[in-house]
């Protein structure tokens, strides 16, 4: 089946700002996303994974197009993304919708919940009127609001309440793929399980094709068909769940797992804790950029020369580790 | 069982909020103790009161609009600290109990050195030099593994990463070599692989240092990692205690059996081989309106007309050692029989 997403050597580079009022010299360039390609087949959710400040926020805003990406090749539902003009584009917005992390920063708190939700449907002359009353109404029974909430402000919202608006806004206009940048994350434990539900539950009811930007790799697991592990702007490791999940071939994939708290106090898992930080995405060391981290015994020189290319390391299983045959 | 370190016994903290909608019961009736050397993990969602507990103990509730109503006991080596001379109150706080942060981006001063906030503590608390006082954040720089500390020790907050703050504010709070440390969601804003080394140090310095950990959190990992005894609190209360292992095995609260079962869980199948995530209906209810009977009712697939009428005491679950080590606040407990879901 052809991809319906299909996003090939997305660069985004961030120009270093000049320190001093902008007299002084320019710092490096931030390369927050460092030639990404993935693809995901209609209906399925590829999971984006990795720590603060790995870029894959970026890679969402990218493909839609929320900031312009630098090179790379985007297709979506057969349309090139990156070449498109402002009108077109906008018919594709139709097409392509986003939900954020913060169910508080994300919401108008100035608009009811029926005003931010008629809002798309306008623009994209879906409906109006009655009939724009009427989706509101079944919109908000979908995403699990009871069609009273329309009257309300964002304020008078619980978390999961705002966040389930916000999923209905981005379904109002009735798109095909939608990019969930931490959904879930700012929620506690008891609402995030109902709002994973309620996304699987959509997906299946609407054949949704889902990017899943998270940084929890037991939430993760719980919603994609596929995981990309993405490290300094580069995919380090891509695969399909269970292959990654059962068998991670890269050594920052293996530590991400094992960093992971389970919560029963009889496990017994070896524990592999990564020294130091996450280096600047200005300043990426050379050769592998996890090098300076990599708990892999058999680290040597290459790795600190040679950048690994991201190659089928197992069916399927991609990995940019110079020792993948060997993983940890 | 040797004497506590701390003993909190029915603490109440109320909030008069602004406009008039009455009274928030932020913490309603909290007790536990905590042993010399153990931790003991506290853990619930937003709006459960863990926060408001660890403030409350440590004296830094706002009044008003907060207060501490009459009745409450909070005991640090037998003294009760909510009676203690403003004097008296501040040679315990900082140096015998201190306390850690969520946000390490907040809580430190960006206009001072990392070297003189840890010193600071060391200064007013142990009376050391200026000088001598330095040597001692540099020690504790060290302790807390900031690589080349004696340059480290001249940096600003801002010079540091996430992971790096948090350890400068485990440095400041350890250098008084306090006895009991409040941990308040001491890895909720670091990444998985900075979470990791934080909860390995902390676990390190409690072995070496063999202090006390009260350890708040939201994360039923985090704590089966770290705690030798867990509370679970709902609503303003505790509604569940054991020991770690116990917990875990036995979850005896509703509550406490449905937030396990709704974790992500990285060492079990994933729910979509087999559906849905387990989730708990509705949300926390508001802490100017807790409900009539066991606060847990409305969300609770086992409750009967008792739980809606009359709110259960802790009962003892038995199991442990000793009466009252697994403690559970349920009716359940008395009619074993009716936990079977509701279709």
């Amino acid at each position: 089946m052809p991809a319906l997403v299909d996003v090939q050597g997305l660069v985004k580079h961030f120009p270093g700002e000049r320190a001093l009022l902008g007299l002084g010299r320019p710092r490096a360039v931030v390369r927050a996303v460092d030639d990404v390609s993935f693809a995901i087949a209609p209906g399925e959710t590829l999971g984006l994974v990795g720590e603060s400040g790995c870029g894959k926020s970026t890679v969402g805003r990218a493909i839609l197009r929320l900031i312009e990406p630098d090179a790379g090749r985007v297709t979506i539902d057969g349309q090139d993304v990156v070449a498109l003009g402002a009108r077109p584009l906008r018919a594709l917005r139709r097409r392509m919708q986003i939900v954020f992390q913060d169910p508080y920063g994300s919401l108008n708190p100035r608009m009811t919940v029926r005003q931010m939700l008629a809002e798309p449907l306008a623009i994209h002359r879906i409906a109006s009127g009655a009939d724009a009353q009427r989706r509101i109404a079944a919109l908000l029974e979908e995403v699990g609001l009871d069609p009273s909430f329309a009257q309300s402000y964002a304020h008078e919202l619980s978390g999961g309440q705002r966040q389930r608006v916000g999923i209905a806004r981005a379904l109002s206009v009735e798109p095909h793929f939608l990019v969930l940048d931490e959904p879930v994350s700012a929620l506690d434990v008891s609402i995030q399980a109902q709002v994973l539900n309620l996304l699987a539950e959509l997906q299946r009811g609407r054949r949704l094709t889902y990017l899943f930007i998270a940084h929890d790799l037991a939430v993760v697991r719980h919603i994609a068909d596929h995981v990309a592990v993405m490290y300094l702007g580069k995919i380090v490791e891509r695969a399909p769940a269970p292959a990654l999940y059962a068998g991670p071939r890269h050594p920052y994939t293996t530590s991400l797992l094992s960093a992971v708290p389970v919560p029963d106090p009889k496990a017994q898992r070896q524990r592999i804790v990564l020294a130091g930080d996450v280096p600047s995405p200005a300043h990426p060391p050379p050769g592998c950029p996890f090098h300076p981290r990599c708990p892999h015994p058999k680290k040597d020189a290459r790795c600190r020369t040679e950048p690994p290319a991201l190659r089928e390391v197992a069916p399927g299983q991609l990995a940019a580790c110079h020792f993948a045959e060997q993983p940890l | 069982m040797t004497e506590p370190l701390l003993r909190v016994r029915d603490l109440q903290t109320y909030f008069v909020t602004e406009q008039g909608s009455g009274t928030a019961r932020a913490v309603d009736g909290v007790s536990f103790e905590v042993q010399p050397g153990e931790t003991l993990g506290i853990v619930g969602e937003s709006g459960c009161g863990k926060t408001v507990t660890s403030l409350s103990i440590l004296r830094l509730i706002p009044e008003p609009p907060g207060h501490i109503r009459p009745g409450s006991v909070i005991e640090f080596e037998g003294r009760n600290l909510l009676t203690l001379e403003p004097r008296e109150l501040r040679a315990i706080r900082g140096n015998q109990i201190a306390m850690i942060f969520q946000e390490p981006m907040t809580s430190l001063n960006p206009v001072f050195t990392v070297g003189d906030q840890i010193a600071e503590a060391a200064i007013v608390h142990q009376g050391l030099s200026r000088r001598v006082a330095r040597t001692r954040a540099i020690d504790m720089l060290r302790l807390v593994g900031i690589a080349d500390p004696e340059e480290r020790v001249d940096h600003y907050p801002h010079q540091m990463s996430g992971g790096m703050r948090q350890r400068v504010m485990i440095g400041m709070a350890l250098v008084c070599h306090p006895k009991l440390l409040i941990a308040d969601e001491p890895t909720t804003a670091l990444d998985v692989t900075i979470q990791a080394q934080i909860l390995e140090l902390l676990d390190r310095l409690q072995a070496e240092l063999g202090m006390a950990v009260m350890l708040i959190t939201h994360d039923l990992g985090v704590v089966a990692g770290s705690a030798d005894r867990v509370a679970v609190m709902y609503a303003g209360q505790v509604v569940e205690q054991a020991p770690t292992a116990a917990l875990f095995a036995r979850p005896l609260h509703p509550y406490t059996e449905g937030l396990l079962a709704s974790v992500p869980r990285l060492d079990a199948p994933p729910a979509r081989e087999h559906g849905r995530l387990h989730s708990i209906p509705g949300q926390v209810p508001a802490a100017t309106a807790w409900p009539d009977g066991c606060r847990f009712h409305p969300r609770c697939p086992y409750a009967w007309e008792r739980c809606r009428a009359e709110m259960p005491p802790l009962l003892d679950a038995g199991g442990g050692a000793e009466p009252g080590t697994h403690t559970v606040r349920c009716w359940l407990l008395t009619e074993p029989r009716r936990r079977t879901p509701h279709p």
